[in-house]
């Protein structure tokens, strides 16, 4: 039933967009500051505490959390993140030993300053309460991994890891916020902790919170980094995404933090006070093999799939254009550690030689491949119900491979049924072939991220959980890479990501690219951060604002776009179009209804 | 007439406590559990059981299943209906929340279907035959077999977006109201999901009103009645009043059912009811709170229709009489 849901609103949202042309008024100048701004958020997150997230929608309330929070450094995705609650860092010869000084006069929401005590405890509190700190805990503790942490003076903090961590100012400097020692001391389950407003540092204060409704942040007019340009942020919890973007019509929101549906952008652009904002956030949507698990446990096999693959025609097609195809290295183009040759290798003659030479080169009727012991060569992936995009790839993949003799089938799970599906009892290998699945930001900046999601099953990183594949020489190149500076870390990941495109453990659908639509006549201040998207804490930072200035350049479009009217009627006769079949279709159901209704009735 | 009421109570508490067995296995059955939910997919699996175990502690779902069964059992006994591990609160209290809401929108649209179901239903029954009945029949069924969801996104384009005369989501106000003003921005709020639940539950009214009433016309007393000369409002009158009586059932039955089926419309219109916590939590794997919205929603259904039994003897005297001749 769901899914059908889901069809629908896709199929109403489309009409939503065409029926919906409101004559407003004329967009006015962009802004760059407003008393107040609506932003519509798909779920409620609890009182948006680090320790609140969960995954349903976890990049967006990553960004809330920050815009209460701050972190040492900012951002993760930047190579170079700017010191941000730290004014200065300094790191040891061996890169063992990282000195932070903080910025002075900092102070938390509730009035009490900001010392070395609180970074300390900080990490002290991820560390001790690693389940519930879901996400942050494991870059503290697994790589570059924390020893301790010692206060030196109010404003000074010295951390102490077992390994050499030149890169410690991105992650966990940059990702990890910090909170208040005087009001996490006394909690000990903090998940539980939900109904107290948080006390974070950042440029907003969470004032009010509804649960499951709203919530209510008013800017923290002494922030270190200057007053924020909007007064007031209401955050209201609108689950349907075809309503959410209907309110952006109507200018019921401002903003809105799901990503526009590639059918609704150009509607968008030529509505009068809407824009559109780009700023990917590199997000990767990827087969990730079983390579534990006979045939895929065989590198040919699965480098001819990938070879199979048309990964550019997955991005038209399903995506509208709106993405890169996939590279083969993994990582997305614009992070700072991907390879800079390496793309996606589309061979289908090669491909089919690979297979040939792997065993399986006669063919069922049905022209499915087989080896030599009749084992067909068959491959079922699991998607999330919740994303019919990745359903529609795996269709569209399942044509593609079609010819060369692999079949493709795709199971649709809910989010936790498939991650259940991913696992095994230990010692045992999981029974699934392949599973779709979307990674942000975090996984492609991360100066460690091919580390945690490809080194070989072990204590640390998740190598076991993504596909069990492992390769010695990776191990060791992403190992050696951990203990590097930036410079010398790129050629080690570079090779790496090599081993990566030869292998094929996963092979990288597309990267999405990331659009936002928004009323520029409410704000236009949104600063565009690669990474980051839109909604991060330099979209209210005058500093930001004013330098970047998304919403002018983008002005004049706005104001000569009169196409939109033109759309609209278009629009309009396709929804009088849809309109008479329904009716049609229904008035048949009707009749057929009505002839077993009136059955009832005794006559 | 007490020992009947006796043993009616008795069988009730019975079924109660197989739902109460009932709603604490069934979330159970479902694969994964919380951890997969809480913490994203990577994390939750390269979790050790040490960290997992200390995840689900909090909520005391690292029990065995029978020691999670007593301890639901105890809870509900002194009134504790345990921890929400999707939101970390009382489940109580979430619930106490939802439920205002449920009933405004559940109760709402019972009434509204009822009353406008039956309106049509005995409208359609009196004309039966013609091309009246035909167009009312037919039009009922079409909105009937539109998907909720689907007849919502339509009221949203054409009284939000186009007439702007309705808010497109929430319960309450974004901006800070009190007093009247309030009132007058919830009555708004709840208009377009009322009207979409009611459209979606008029289906059945209508054509149970418009049988009943069919079959009541074919009843000797009303050609008795007509015989006498009552003029057409009396005879109409008398049927109409019998054929009231099966509809109280369908529309007691019809106050369970809905606040599951509200979900889809508190979805669309971002409402804060108890259909959509259900289907959250469901998501979550959240069994507190499965554990006490179902119960809420037995204890609804078996009340409703508690109430009904003891209704209908005074509603309809032929069920009264052969219990009294007994006693």
């Amino acid at each position: 039933m769901w899914g059908q849901l889901r069809r629908w609103t896709v199929a109403v949202t489309a009409a939503a967009a065409c029926l919906a042309v409101v004559p407003q008024a004329t967009a006015q100048e962009a802004r760059s500051s407003a008393e107040r701004l609506r932003v519509a958020i798909h779920s409620y997150e609890n009182n948006l505490t680090p320790f609140t997230l969960t995954l349903t929608t976890f990049p967006v309330t990553a960004d809330m959390v920050m815009l209460v929070y701050d972190s040492l450094f900012y951002s993760q995705a930047s190579p170079n993140p700017e010191p941000w609650l730290a004014e200065s860092a300094t790191m040891s010869d061996d890169a063992k030993v990282w000195t932070v000084t903080l910025r002075p006069g900092v102070v938390w929401h509730d009035g009490q300053p900001l010392t070395a005590e609180d970074v300390a405890f900080s990490f002290d509190y991820y560390q001790r309460q690693a389940g519930a700190s879901g996400r942050y805990a494991h870059h503290v503790f697994d790589v570059p991994g924390l020893e301790r942490s010692e206060v030196v003076d109010d404003r000074t903090v010295r951390f102490f890891l077992r390994d050499p961590a030149p890169q410690f100012d991105i992650m966990p400097g940059a990702d990890l916020p910090i909170i208040p020692k005087h009001v996490w001391e006394n909690v000990t389950e903090p998940g539980k902790a939900t109904s107290e407003l948080p006390v974070g540092s950042g440029p907003y204060q969470v004032v009010e919170m509804v649960s499951d409704q709203r919530y209510r942040l008013v800017a923290n007019e002494d922030y270190f980094k200057g007053r924020p340009t909007v007064d007031e942020i209401e955050m209201p919890v609108v689950k349907d995404p075809a309503a959410a973007f209907a309110a952006l019509r109507t200018g019921e929101v401002d903003f809105v933090t799901r990503n526009v549906p590639p059918e609704l952008i150009g509607q968008f652009e030529e509505t009068p006070g809407i824009q559109v904002a780009r700023a990917t956030k590199f997000e990767s949507t990827q087969l990730n093999f079983n390579a534990r698990k006979a045939p895929f446990d065989d590198p040919a096999v699965r480098k001819a799939i990938s070879l199979g693959t048309d990964s550019q025609a997955l991005v038209d097609t399903v995506l509208l254009g709106r993405g890169l195809p996939g590279r083969d290295g993994f990582l997305h183009p614009e992070s700072p550690w991907a390879a800079p040759r390496g793309g996606h290798e589309l061979d289908p003659g090669r491909a089919a030689r690979l297979l040939d030479e792997a065993g399986y080169g006669a063919t069922d009727p049905d022209g499915v491949r087989k080896s030599a012991d009749g084992t067909r060569l068959e491959l079922g992936v699991l998607v999330s119900s919740f994303e019919p995009q990745d359903l529609r790839a795996v269709q569209l993949m399942s044509q593609q491979l079609a010819p060369l003799g692999v079949k493709v089938s795709s199971e649709a799970l809910d989010p936790v049924s498939l991650r259940q599906r991913r696992q095994a009892p230990p010692g045992q290998i999981p029974g699934f072939d392949a599973y779709l699945s979307t990674l942000e930001a975090h996984a492609h900046v991360d100066p460690d991220g091919l580390y945690y999601f490809f080194h070989s099953p072990g204590p640390k990183g998740f190598g076991g959980v993504i596909t069990g594949w492992g390769n010695s020489r990776f191990d060791q190149l992403t190992e050696q890479a951990a203990v590097s500076g930036k410079e010398e870390r790129k050629p080690l990941l570079h090779e790496a990501q090599e081993i990566l495109a030869g292998e094929a453990p996963a092979i990288v659908l597309w990267y999405r690219s990331g659009e936002w639509a928004y009323r520029s006549d409410a704000y236009a201040g949104w600063v565009e951060d690669p990474g980051q998207g839109i909604l991060g804490k330099r979209s209210f930072l005058p500093e930001y604002v004013a330098a970047d200035g998304v919403g002018n350049e983008q002005e004049q479009a706005g104001d000569t776009g009169t196409g939109g009217a033109d759309g609209g009627g278009g629009g309009a006769g396709t929804v009088v179009v849809v309109g008479a079949m329904a009716v049609v279709a229904l008035v048949g159901l009707a009749i057929a209804r009505r002839r077993r209704s009136t059955d009832l009735d005794p006559d | 007439m007490g020992g009947h009421v006796l043993r009616t109570v008795g069988q009730y508490v019975l079924v109660l406590f197989a739902a109460i067995s009932l709603n604490f296995a069934l979330p159970r059955l479902a694969p994964g559990d919380a951890v997969d939910y809480l913490l994203p997919p990577e994390q939750a699996g390269s979790l050790s059981p040490e960290q997992r175990r200390q995840v689900l502690a909090q909520f005391g779902l690292d029990q065995s299943v029978p020691t999670q069964f007593r301890d639901y059992l105890s809870g509900l006994a002194r009134g504790d209906l345990l921890f929400s591990v999707r939101y970390g609160r009382p489940v109580g209290e979430l619930l106490g929340e939802r439920v205002g809401w449920s009933a405004l929108l559940v109760g709402g649209s019972v009434l509204l279907s009822t009353v406008v179901g039956a309106f049509l239903g005995f409208r359609s029954a009196w004309r039966r035959g013609t091309a009246r009945d035909a167009g009312t029949l037919t039009g009922v069924m079409l909105v009937d077999s539109l998907p909720p969801f689907f007849v919502g996104m339509l009221l949203i384009l054409v009284f939000s977006v186009q007439l702007d005369l309705f808010p497109i989501f929430g319960a309450l106000p974004t901006v800070d109201t009190s007093g009247l003003a309030l009132v007058a921005e919830v009555v708004k709020r709840s208009v377009l999901p009322l009207a979409t639940l009611t459209l979606a539950s008029i289906g059945p009214v209508y054509l149970v009103a418009r049988s009943a009433l069919v079959s009541e016309l074919q009843e000797d007393y009303v050609l008795m009645a007509e015989a006498k000369g009552l003029s057409e409002r009396q005879v109409r009158r008398h049927a109409e009043r019998n054929a009231l009586l099966p509809l109280s059932t369908v529309t007691l039955i019809g106050l369970g059912s809905l606040v599951g089926g509200a979900a889809v419309v508190e979805t669309v219109f971002s409402y804060p009811g108890l259909g959509r916590l259900i289907y959250e939590a469901v998501l979550a794997r959240d069994y507190p709170v499965l554990q006490g919205a179902f119960l809420l929603l037995a204890v609804g259904v078996i009340l409703a229709n508690f109430v009904n039994d003891l209704l209908y003897p005074l509603l309809d005297p032929r069920v009264r009489r052969p219990r009294a001749a007994a006693t």
